[in-house]
């Protein structure tokens, strides 16, 4: 019993975290018995954690490894941004010289560059990420503060219709190899995959906002205002995964163990679903990584269709602006996503298949 | 993983069927409501710092100035705003303002001219590091302070005479001082509230205003809501509330306006004008923009005046704007339609037996042929499709070969400061509506001027010009300094003067359409 609570503890927390994150983004109040549950939760997982002390030591050496990676990026970016042509603050009306002094000399920009980083780094270890140049006043954490829900919520539900459609899709279609479904399913797969999303949202918009009514063209106020938004950005990925998973599934299908399963006469569906799916998802779960923490920190082209206000555009806009301070902070930001992304997928590789071992 | 997406699905549902918040545009009744678009999140509210046109708006909307535009003169000549009079003595060198009685800020304080006063002290102070401090430049000491010189605001030309009424010394005569004045860099300042919240002041829970509108929400990113200022000094908005959203992308909100969720969209895009224009709901009106071509006048072979002359002979800008097809009026002369100074007469003219003689004035003929030029502009479509046209134009009238480069807009400035090419794509857009404005951008002492072109007459003329207190007089002298620069040193090709489209809602009236591209909703009124 206690081996199986072990077992299960880790997926469920993660469910549970989910349902959190989703509740929380919808705006609605908390049962306290839904937060006593996940209380609960989190203790046993804490405690596989605790127990498992391979795994613990195996998280400590990747926090590590992040954190270096992490200190290398900031400097990289730091001095890359410095060799960008074009000041924060050059503009079609060029300022007096005595004013763009003014200027440095509150921001910071005419100390020397080694200072400017010592200070940038400092800095980062109190998640100081300093003040945006072009949104006067603002703190950098802040402003990431404020865009990044609407963004994890695009991502997340994005991310959700990515999995339930993409999966199932698969897995059916390699069920039915070569028959009429698994043809249906890889032409509508080969057509996600083919069509951007610049293309799918300026089309469901066409059809579900202006001939149909059903749905609000833009905006971001509610889950009505979600789905659109949601099916353009989670289509591609939907798509991607419906071809790996069916790829893989070929493969596991035609295993030993599955002819054996299927030979003590187990259902078909109990087939696919117990035996072929958990171990067909490896390959899916390599592209969860990069997939999360691109779907989590937006996307610049459905967030600018949509008016959804999201920090994706400021991966571009910041660029544009030289605001250097801004830059630096969708960089960082990103790249943890990324790291912590990869991280759970390692974790959960070894969860799907116990033969890969964490070292 | 089968009950992992049970579970997950199961979430979701009942995530979707739990009660949700109401959320209704920010409980805002669509009938008293005028919804708009700004664009993007204004950078800040704070008018002594803020440079930018999305700032203005709301900042316009929420404050006021000493004067104000009146834009029922064809002149635009100012009226009374917080001042309710105002005088010059000493050749317009000294200006003296009243201040209204009764105005108060939205926290009940009545406003007084240490307000004002405070407002500029702030704009010019060098810890404040105001990109618009040189507004003031010309009050007497304002720029020494701002570069840290003097330390005592004292020193600086701004006193409070015994009658309470403001007394502005300038270092020369300056005869459009006043309009200086509209702008929202100059709008005075509450110094203790600044205190209390440092730079979270403009947060709608601490700014105090005294504008037609109040800040009512601020929500980053998405919108701003602005509400009726029932203690307004002045006769109070005909309008109840503005909810201004943050919509980047022009054909997104082409589509909100069209499902009624805006009542107002500018910033059109130009690939889909013509269509537009077919709508009842479009509208046009001519701006202070002066889209123009400079010429680096020290690089072979545009360091030729014939040569340049040449160039802008050849190029047809009747051509151009029938191309762009927005209702942009050809320019040849420098000062924008809608401003004293303007003489659409003044400038070289399309004539390409004119741009050929010039051409071999220059040196060049069948055997030698010109060298190829380069001609720069700013990543975006329309700069791209006119450059194309003066490639295809000088290639056809003068058969001078020229590449066309485009760079990222900041890139592009840096290119500009430190390696100008033959010819760059740049704009204007008026500051306040005085010739000056425009043509102080051509002296020889500009930052703005990237052409390396100086002429000391052209210098003495628009120095001169203001402190002339003449209209008249003032206007011969700009158009002397037109002709130099237009027709005898041609370091510049004007192209066209700019205009603002928008469409609008058939129930709103009274919208404000302006030369200046000032939006002061006060007087629109929701049918």
């Amino acid at each position: 019993m206690i081996e199986k609570i072990r077992a299960y503890s880790f997926p469920a927390l993660l469910v549970w975290l989910l349902f959190l994150v989703i509740n929380s983004f919808f705006g609605f109040s908390m049962h306290p018995l839904v937060i006593k549950g996940t209380m609960v939760l989190l203790v046993v997982a804490f405690g596989y954690y605790v127990v498992n002390m391979k795994l613990f030591s195996y998280v400590t050496h990747r926090i590590i490894d992040a954190f270096l990676a992490f200190f290398a990026i900031a400097t990289m970016t730091f001095l890359l941004l410095r060799l960008l042509p074009g000041g924060p603050f050059d503009q079609e009306k060029t300022l007096p010289p005595e004013i763009m002094a003014n200027i440095a000399k509150k921001y910071n920009l005419d100390a020397p560059i080694y200072q400017q980083y010592f200070d940038y780094i400092s800095g980062l270890f109190t998640l100081d990420l300093g003040e945006s140049y072009k949104y006067i006043g603002r703190p950098i954490t802040e402003m990431l503060i404020e865009v990044l829900p609407a963004s994890v919520e695009l991502g997340v539900f994005s991310l959700l219709l990515a999995f339930i459609l993409g999966i199932p899709a698969g897995v059916l279609s390699a069920a039915n190899h070569n028959k009429f479904l698994d043809r249906l399913l890889m032409f509508g797969s080969i057509s996600g995959v083919a069509l951007p999303s610049f293309v799918v949202a300026p089309f469901l918009i066409l059809i579900f906002a202006f001939k149909l009514e059903w749905l609000p063209a833009a905006l971001w106020d509610g889950p009505s205002y979600y789905i659109l938004p949601v099916l353009a950005l989670g289509s591609r990925p939907a798509a991607t995964i419906a071809r790996l998973t069916r790829a893989s599934v070929l493969e596991v299908i035609a295993s030993d163990y599955i002819r054996t399963a299927k030979a003590k006469g187990l259902s078909r569906l109990k087939v696919l679903f117990k035996h072929v799916l958990k171990n067909s998802l490896l390959p899916v779960l390599t592209i969860s990584g990069p997939l999360v923490a691109g779907l989590l920190s937006g996307s610049f082209i459905v967030e600018l269709i949509f008016a959804i206000p999201g920090m994706a555009k400021h991966f571009v806009q910041s660029v544009n602006n030289r605001d250097y301070p801004l830059i630096m902070g969708v960089t960082l930001l990103y790249s943890g996503l990324l790291i912590l992304s990869n991280l759970i997928v390692d974790l959960l590789y070894s969860y799907f298949d116990p033969r890969i071992k964490l070292s | 993983m089968f009950k992992l997406i049970t579970v997950a699905l199961t979430s979701l549902l009942l995530s979707v069927s739990c009660t949700k918040k109401q959320k209704t545009e920010y409980g805002l009744d669509h009938k008293e409501t005028l919804k708009i678009n700004i664009t993007t999140e204004p950078p800040t509210l704070d008018w002594s710092k803020s440079t930018d046109t999305t700032s203005a708006l709301i900042q316009d909307n929420i404050m006021e100035g000493l004067v104000d535009y009146n834009f029922d003169d064809p002149d635009l000549s100012l009226k009374p705003s917080l001042a309710k009079e105002w005088s010059s003595t000493n050749k317009e060198q000294t200006w003296t303002f009243t201040l209204r009685k009764g105005v108060k800020w939205t926290d009940g304080v009545e406003l007084t001219p240490q307000h004002v006063v405070d407002g500029w002290e702030r704009l010019l102070s060098p810890a404040t590091a105001s990109e618009y401090a040189y507004f003031l430049y010309g009050i007497k000491n304002a720029s020494k302070y701002n570069k840290g010189e003097i330390k005592d605001f004292k020193e600086v030309g701004v006193k409070i005479n015994d009658k309470g009424q403001i007394v502005v010394e300038l270092e020369g005569p300056q005869s459009y001082f006043p309009y200086l004045l509209t702008h929202h860099c100059t709008y005075p300042v509450r110094k203790d509230i600044i205190a209390k919240h440092g730079d979270r002041w403009t947060n709608p829970a601490n700014i105090v205003t005294l504008g037609a509108y109040n800040l009512k929400t601020w929500e980053h990113d998405k919108a701003i809501v602005l509400e009726r200022n029932e203690n307004y000094y002045g006769e109070k908005a005909k309008t109840k509330n503005i909810l201004a959203y943050m919509i980047k992308e022009a054909s997104t909100a082409i589509t909100l306006f069209e499902t009624g969720k805006l009542d107002v969209q500018g910033n059109l895009p130009s690939a889909e004008l013509k269509a537009l224009k077919k709508k009842p709901e479009f509208k046009q009106n001519g701006i202070l923009l002066l889209y123009y071509y400079g010429m680096n006048t020290t690089k072979p072979p545009l360091n030729n005046v014939n040569f340049r002359k040449a160039i802008s002979h050849a190029i047809n800008r009747d051509e151009i704007t029938t191309m762009l097809d927005g209702g942009q009026k050809p320019m040849t002369s420098w000062v924008p339609p809608g401003m004293f100074g303007f003489e659409p007469e003044k400038g070289t003219k399309f004539n390409p037996s004119k741009a050929k003689e010039f051409l071999a004035k220059a040196g060049y003929n069948e055997e030698n042929k010109p060298p190829k030029i380069e001609l720069a502009y700013n990543t975006n479509e329309d700069h791209k499709r006119i450059a194309e046209n003066v490639q295809a134009q000088l290639k056809k009238h003068l058969g001078v070969t020229v590449e066309i480069k485009n760079e990222e807009w900041k890139s592009y400035l840096g290119k500009l400061k430190s390696n100008t090419p033959h010819i760059y794509r740049m704009g204007w857009v008026a500051d306040f509506p005085d010739p000056d404005n425009f043509l102080n951008l051509m002296t020889s002492y500009s930052d703005n001027n990237h052409t390396n072109w100086g002429n000391p007459q052209f210098d003495t003329l628009i120095k001169k010009a203001v402190s002339v207190d003449k209209k008249e007089e003032r206007r011969e002298l700009y158009s002397k300094a037109q002709k130099i620069l237009t027709e005898q040193d041609v370091p510049v090709i004007p192209i066209y003067s700019g205009v603002s489209h928008l469409l609008i809602n058939k129930r709103v009236q009274n919208y404000p359409m302006n030369v200046m591209g000032r939006r002061k909703f006060k007087e629109v009124v929701l049918k």
